[in-house]
């Protein structure tokens, strides 16, 4: 844009269903459905309405502004990306306004938000019908990435970045059991993240399905 | 016992600590963060900041106990609610 205005996303008079229809196959992408509790959700959503209407965009309603655009980028609904392990131990937003696709009351968990727990996370990061046998993605957790290789029927999770020049093994390509880097071609073995290399294995991270999601824990 | 309450006038789970602290008549003192404007807004945010570690409300403090997030459980017990 020449005059550096920000292009809004949503019309004026933006409804909830509006909003609705706009965010579930985002949240669903990332293992997220909305709450059952549809009061509660009309009020977060309705809430968020003020704020798009003052501010421009749908900014969390439970997290607050600074004024700096890198920071606040981070609080626009669904901001689950940038929390996904942190939501991944809640089970659900920070708002409670989306649960994990895997609880089945949702609004039993809306009442109460406490700080997550230390210790690891079973983070959904792909559906599984968008991941057939022989894909190599790229997926992120909060500010992680990670490379995810389906092989058959066995999922492999491995840190993105080769040690080598720090290529992104996840725009790479399979060959058997090894991942290839697409920038020099360094192999590293899906199954434990070694390589040729002495010095340069990369991390693996233990992954699951269920549900219809792939998980990996971190 | 003092209790501070920071808040998001916004923020559903705010109104809900608020009605339960309330309801259970307690005193306490409220800051709707963002209902604040310029030096204060930023003060009230960096406090937020250094009691909680973050931006996330409420931000509830019972004595010296900071709780993140509306924690009725932990509220009750600190207050004997």
């Amino acid at each position: 844009m020449s005059d550096g205005s920000v292009r809004r996303r949503f019309e004026p008079g933006t409804t909830i269903g509006d909003l609705k229809k706009y965010m579930e196959p985002f949240a669903l992408r990332l293992g997220y459905r909305f709450n059952d509790d549809e009061e509660f959700v009309a009020e977060v959503l309705g809430a968020e309405i003020e704020i798009l209407d003052e501010t421009g965009d749908v900014y969390c309603p439970c997290r607050v502004r600074t004024g700096d655009p890198k920071e606040d980028i981070k609080i626009v609904c669904p901001c689950i990306p940038f929390y996904a392990d942190e939501f991944a131990k809640l089970q659900k937003c920070w708002c409670g306004l989306f649960v994990r696709t895997d609880v089945r009351d949702g609004s039993a968990l809306h009442g109460v938000i406490e700080a997550p727990t230390a210790g690891q996370a079973e983070v959904p990061v792909a559906l599984l019908a968008e991941f057939p046998p022989g894909t190599l993605r790229t997926v992120r957790i909060g500010k992680r990435e990670i490379a995810l290789a389906r092989i058959g029927d066995e999922f492999f999770a491995l840190g993105n970045v080769c040690r080598h020049a720090f290529g992104p093994l996840g725009q790479g390509f399979l060959d058997g059991y090894y991942a290839i880097c697409p920038w020099h071609g360094w192999r590293f073995d899906v199954r434990d993240g070694t390589t040729d290399h002495p010095g340069a294995d990369v991390a693996t991270y233990p992954t699951s399905v269920r549900d219809g999601y792939v998980f990996v824990t971190v | 016992m003092q209790v501070k309450v920071y808040a998001l006038s916004t923020c559903p789970y705010c109104r809900m600590a608020k009605r339960y602290l309330d309801d259970g008549s307690v005193d306490y003192e409220l800051t709707e963060v963002d209902k604040l404007e310029g030096q204060e807004k930023d003060d009230a945010i960096a406090e937020v900041r250094r009691i909680s570690g973050g931006a996330s409300f409420p931000v509830v403090v019972v004595g010296d106990e900071v709780i993140v997030g509306f924690n009725k459980k932990r509220i009750k017990e600190l207050l004997d609610l």
